[in-house]
């Protein structure tokens, strides 16, 4: 029980411990590269924690968010001859740019047309990606992008050291009066308007947070795989974002980091299956989602479930 | 410049003489237009029917059903299998398909979507689970029937009717009939039948639908299940046009998303308006201007509707209360 509570207490740290010494086990280079990418995923799961978990919205297009970073980053560093730490802080800025204007339709639209509005942005960037050849290779990919740090450990290191200050930042959002502000436009926008909260300003800066680390997320992607091809930004991948975040239990920052970890590593677990390995994939992931309360689902619905502040039969007296 | 000059005048004279292939360019023009407006309809149509299952579902449930597009595939499949290998007649072989995606439909909707709303998940998490879905479906169609595209034989002819400069395929005039047939039935369905009826108050107001009486776990899936008919419907009469790949459908669901949302949520005819405007604009865009960027130009039409007249063209003016 005490190990149970003191794990809870400094989930973090020891999230943090673990994986800085991961490496000095050698582990075999492909469960290295599925920490790796475990951690680049949870760097953008936890933006989806800030746009999602705290403020509300539902993006469908984060994986064009990635991509806007990842090739940021890629053609700066190979067509463009930037400095790399240029180019690495250039990947941020610009997919948060992108978030700002990504912002503004989430002012007038809700719930599922918003999530076309961002279903269409991320196609977009894909169809971009796919047929303007000169600039990101298309459908042949963009090769040879040179990494921050010329050595796996290094750039291993790096992002540990950047999914740790993510997720402390975000913490510390979390608790501070933007963090509330936040957490209240998702009970209820209105009454947090009449409140005096400026709430498109509060929305668009959750947006333009969370495409900021989808940006970075997306610059360690160009570094870890060293190529980028238009196919690894569809929508199912910003699907597979969101889920990291649910599974998490929505708001949870750690929650997101775990459930990143088990969601980049189930397709690669289900490899021996072959063909069949999406397949199966997707039917656990639809399991998982549909699955009977078992204990997490019960959180889940605690979360999601509608909580009435007012008592049931006020209710009913009130609705006349 | 000097070249656009110099051809105006040539055009004017071979204008006098009617023979095919000297005529005036903006008359072959004209023809090609009507043609490509024509065909983009029938496209359109197709795009309507799936949208129109899309407005549906949002009516019954607040919900989205991204996998409205591989229900679609899969009804192409299906109708593969059935008419195109075990070679039964057409009518029989339609209705075989149409009853197995009904079933189908009907499963999901009281497997899936009646249960999830009833304990009250959140949209986001059902969203999230149809596209889960939609992937499965696209696998799955993959496994059983391959990566290559696909096509079975053309049950409308292959002879194309000719108009003057317009040659127009048979398919085209059978999909404006069908889907004029359909419209028929589905208007006497939602006015004329109790269960359209029960439908319609399930749409309106779930609750009170439920106070009246109205049984809502067999209304919602049944609902689900006529969303999925209709999309299969179209799945069964595209493939004259395009043939069937696994991947068809996620494109095909932008489609009919972007077609619902042009059109608007409330009526048969906001989805059928806002698939003939996708239907006829995306062909024309992708003759006339340029094939790799049409899709984002559907794209950007979609967004600026719901940014500048959200609702769409047949808009229902909702007031908020508060």
């Amino acid at each position: 029980m005490r190990l149970g509570n003191f794990l809870r207490k400094n989930a973090l740290a020891v999230i943090a411990l673990v994986l800085v010494i991961f490496p000095l086990t050698s582990p075999p280079d492909y469960q290295f590269y599925i920490v790796e990418r475990s951690l680049q995923n949870a760097i953008l799961a936890i933006g989806l924690v800030i746009l999602l978990g705290y403020t509300g919205p539902l993006s469908l297009g984060h994986a064009g968010l990635l991509a806007t970073g990842a090739y940021t980053y890629g053609i700066l560093a190979t067509k463009a001859h930037w400095p790399l730490w240029l180019a690495f802080l250039a990947a941020p800025v610009v997919a948060g740019v992108i978030g700002l204007a990504l912002g503004f339709p989430s002012l007038r639209l809700k719930g599922p047309f918003l999530m076309v509005v961002t279903i269409a942005f991320g196609e977009i960037v894909r169809i971009v990606a796919l047929n303007e050849e000169e600039l990101t290779g298309g459908p042949y990919g963009l090769q040879g992008i040179p990494r921050l740090i010329n050595n796996d450990l290094g750039v291993y290191y790096l992002m540990v050291a950047a999914t740790m200050l993510v997720a402390i930042a975000t913490l510390r959002l979390h608790r501070s009066r933007i963090g509330l502000a936040l957490l209240s436009i998702k009970e209820d926008p209105l009454v947090t308007g009449v409140m005096g909260v400026d709430v498109s300003n509060y929305k668009v800066m959750a947006f333009v947070l969370s495409a900021a680390l989808a940006g970075l997320s997306g610059a360690f992607f160009a570094m870890l795989t060293r190529y980028l091809n238009p196919d690894s930004f569809t929508i199912l991948d910003s699907a597979t974002y969101l889920l990291m975040v649910v599974l998490g239990g929505m708001d949870s920052v750690v929650g997101a980091i775990l459930a990143s970890g088990v969601v980049t590593a189930l397709p690669e677990i289900l490899r021996f299956m072959e063909r069949a390995r999406l397949l199966v994939y997707a039917i656990i992931l639809l399991l998982v989602i549909w699955g009977p309360s078992t204990g997490v689902y019960k959180k889940l619905e605690d979360r999601f479930g509608r909580k009435s502040v007012v008592a049931p039969g006020v209710k009913l007296v009130d609705r006349g | 410049m000097q070249a656009e000059l110099a051809r105006v005048p040539e055009a004017d004279v071979s204008l006098r003489m009617p023979e095919v292939g000297s005529k005036g360019e903006w008359a072959v023009g004209l023809a090609m237009l009507v043609q490509l407006s024509l065909n983009g309809l029938a496209l359109g149509l197709l795009y309507a029917l799936p949208a129109f299952g899309i407005a549906l579902i949002y009516n019954a449930t607040g919900l989205f059903n991204y996998s409205q597009g591989d229900l679609l595939t899969l009804g192409g499949y299906l109708m593969l299998t059935v008419f195109g290998v075990w070679h039964l007649p057409y009518p029989i072989a339609v209705l075989v398909v149409l009853g197995a995606t009904l079933a189908l439909g009907y499963a999901m909707g009281s497997i899936y979507f009646f249960p999830m709303l009833i304990q009250k998940f959140g949209p986001s998490v059902i969203l999230i689970g149809t596209v889960a879905l939609s992937v499965a479906i696209v696998n799955a169609v993959l496994l059983l029937w391959g990566p290559m595209a696909k096509s079975y034989e053309n049950v409308f002819g292959n002879k194309a009717f000719q108009f003057g400069d317009m040659y127009i395929m048979p398919h085209v005039f059978w999909i404006f009939g069908i889907v004029a047939v359909l419209v028929i039935l589905l208007q006497y369905l939602f006015t004329k039948t109790i269960t359209g009826l029960a439908m319609r108050a399930v749409a309106q107001n779930y609750v009170a639908a439920q106070l009246m009486g109205i049984k809502v776990n067999q209304i919602i899936p049944l609902t689900i299940a006529l969303s999925t008919v209709l999309a299969a419907i179209s799945g069964i009469l595209i493939t004259p046009i395009q043939p069937l790949t696994p991947q068809l459908g996620g494109l095909l669901a932008t489609k009919a998303f972007a077609s619902v949302l042009i059109g608007g949520m409330g009526s048969m005819s906001g989805a059928l308006v806002g698939g003939a405007i996708v239907g006829i604009s995306e062909t024309l865009i992708a003759t006339l201007v340029t094939p790799t960027y049409k899709d984002v130009f559907t794209f950007l039409v979609v967004v600026s509707f719901l940014l500048f007249r959200p609702g769409g063209i047949f808009r229902r003016i909702e007031v908020e209360k508060v």
